[in-house]
Parts: C-alpha cells; sequence; structure tokens
C-alpha cells in the first residue's frame, strides 16, 4: 500500500500541505499535488498515478467535474479515487458516487480515518 | 360659472396635485441615491476586506505549518537518536543508573508526545480552508447584493461600465454554503453509510 503513487487535488495550499504531511506520516511518499481539476488532468497526462484524493469545490473545474473526466477514459475506470470534502448532504454523496467516487472523507478528517479510508478504497477495488 | 371651466379648473388642481406628487417622488428618488451610491462604493470594501482576512489568515497558517514541521522532525530525530542511543549502550547500562534511565525514558516521553502534539495541532489547521470557505460564501453574498445595486443604479438611469460589471461577474469562488468547522465523526459514520448503501443501489 506504501508504494501508491498518490495525486492529491485541492485549491487549498493548506489543506494540500496537511493533506501531504498526513500521507507522509502514513508512510506514502510518492505525492504529486494539482491545484484544481484541470491541473490535475494536466499531471495525469504526464504521469500514471494509481491513487487520487481530491477536493469538491474547486474553482476552474471542481472535484465532482474532474471524477466524471476521469472515468470518461478507459484507462482510468478503476482508479481509486478518494474525495475530502466539506459536503456531506446525502445527495451530494450520491452525486459524488454517480460520478465515480470509490469513497468519501469529510473535513476536518482525522488521519486515522485518512488511512483507514485509503486501505479500504484500495480492498473495495481489488 | 359654466361648467366647462369649472372641469377645466378641476383639472388644472388635478394636475398640479399630480406635478408636486411627482416632484416629491423625484426628492424622494434622489434622496435614496447617495445612499445606495454610499453602499455601491462600501460592498467592494467589505468584499475586500474579507479576501484581505482570508489571505492572511492563509499566511499566519503557513507559518504555523512551518513551525509545526520543524517541531515534527526535530522530535522525530530526537526519537531516532535515543533509539539509536539505547541500542548502543550495553543492556546493563542502566541497571545501576535509576537516576539517568529516568531522565532517559522522560526524554523518549517528551520527544514523542511532542510530536504528537505537534500533529495534533496541524490537524486542527484544517479550521483555515473551512473558514476561507466560509468567508468565500460571505463575498460571494457581497456579489450578490453589488450586483443588485447595480440593477437599482441602472434604474435611476445611471450607467454601470462594462469594466465595473465584468468585475463582479468575473470573480470566480468554489466554496460550501454549509461548510463547518466541527468534530466530523458522527457526520463520517453518516457518510460510511450513505456510501454502503450507495454502492449497493449502484450494483443493483
Amino acid at each position: 500500500m506504501v508504494d501508491l503513487k498518490i495525486l492529491a487535488v485541492d485549491d487549498s495550499p493548506t489543506m494540500r500541505r496537511i493533506i501531504i504531511n498526513t500521507l507522509k506520516r502514513a508512510g506514502f511518499t510518492d505525492i504529486t499535488e494539482a491545484t484544481d481539476g484541470k491541473d490535475a488532468l494536466a499531471k495525469m497526462k504526464v504521469d500514471n498515478f494509481n491513487f487520487v484524493i481530491t477536493d469538491w469545490n474547486m474553482p476552474e473545474m471542481n472535484g465532482l467535474e474532474f471524477v466524471s473526466n476521469v472515468r470518461k477514459s478507459s484507462e482510468y475506470k478503476k482508479l481509486p479515487i478518494l474525495m475530502v470534502t466539506t459536503r456531506s448532504v446525502k445527495d451530494d454523496i450520491i452525486e459524488a458516487m454517480k460520478a465515480g467516487v470509490n469513497n468519501y472523507i469529510v473535513k476536518p478528517f482525522t488521519p486515522d480515518t485518512l488511512k483507514e479510508k485509503i486501505s479500504q478504497t484500495i480492498e473495495s477495488i481489488s | 360659472m359654466s361648467e366647462t371651466v369649472m372641469v377645466s379648473s378641476k383639472i388644472h388642481e388635478e394636475i398640479r396635485e399630480l406635478t408636486q406628487s411627482v416632484d416629491r417622488m423625484a426628492e424622494a428618488f434622489r434622496t435614496l441615491q447617495s445612499p445606495i451610491e454610499e453602499s455601491r462604493k462600501q460592498v467592494p470594501e467589505a468584499t475586500m476586506q474579507l479576501e484581505r482576512i482570508n489571505k492572511q489568515t492563509e499566511e499566519a497558517t503557513h507559518r504555523v505549518l512551518d513551525m509545526v514541521e520543524q517541531i515534527t522532525n526535530d522530535a522525530g530525530n530526537m526519537i531516532q537518536d535515543l533509539k539509536a542511543l539505547r541500542k548502543a549502550l550495553p543492556a546493563t547500562y542502566f541497571k545501576n543508573r535509576s537516576k539517568v534511565r529516568d531522565v532517559f525514558e522522560h526524554m523518549e516521553k517528551v520527544a514523542s508526545s511532542s510530536q504528537e502534539n505537534a500533529f495534533a495541532i496541524m490537524d486542527t489547521l484544517q479550521f483555515q480552508d473551512i473558514t476561507a470557505q466560509q468567508m468565500d460564501h460571505t463575498a460571494h453574498l457581497l456579489d450578490e447584493v453589488e450586483t443588485k445595486l447595480h440593477s437599482i443604479k441602472g434604474l435611476f438611469g445611471e450607467e454601470i461600465s462594462d469594466e465595473q460589471e465584468e468585475m463582479v461577474i468575473s470573480k470566480k469562488r468554489a466554496f460550501d454554503p454549509n461548510a463547518r468547522y466541527q468534530d466530523s465523526s458522527e457526520s463520517q459514520l453518516q457518510v460510511d453509510k450513505l456510501i454502503e448503501s450507495a454502492r449497493n443501489g449502484l450494483q443493483k
């Protein structure tokens, strides 16, 4: 699991830094950051990631649009995607799942929740 | 007095009253224009102030993060050094040195708790993203007020420059209007249940 190549997408520099620190604490070292969906798609064109953590509310391209775009490509049908957001309304979660999100974390999150959801997401896909 | 003259006089009287009434309305509009103009100038000021607060809070949060990272690294190095030292010392080293052992164990404990506390501070700093979203939501509401004030000014016949119009429209804000900084464990449990049932539903 520690060998994952992770793409962390969030428009907030604070959140990106906290997520990266939390991931490093959990033993993950190969992490790339992106500032929004558009930036993430650009980074996915030049690099192969095997796990994505994304926020929902972002300018340019939000998390939902980003996930829908990713899922359009057959190459990324099985790419594990974890959404980390403040949104916890039922309709939002269903919308995210329909867009292709595999798992969902509510902000503010704990490091244990992040670790647990990463393992859960990988297990649910394999 | 003939009937025609009486009607004409009445019409004159009513026209005079109508004119006075229109004058009073025009005066009322003129009186209103000033506070509307004032508000139209103040709303962008308030929005800019919120943006400044957001930026400063973010910068301060990053300074705290710099220090927290420094503490976690230092504490981590100290934990590693103490481990290495313990390994390097003979197994019987602390046998007749209880005072040294106590100090050593205390240092291990302090290094470990300092690291844990620093990590806890880092986790708490997620508040900055959440309050930034709350402020973006407020700024968005102010943008809407500004747009409405522009429309009212338009009703008064004043032209709003394309530049002013564009400034309001072009502000892209990404936020969750319901973002709250609170213990999310309960929400997370509910989300987990929803995901489970959504997964089952999507599989059917």
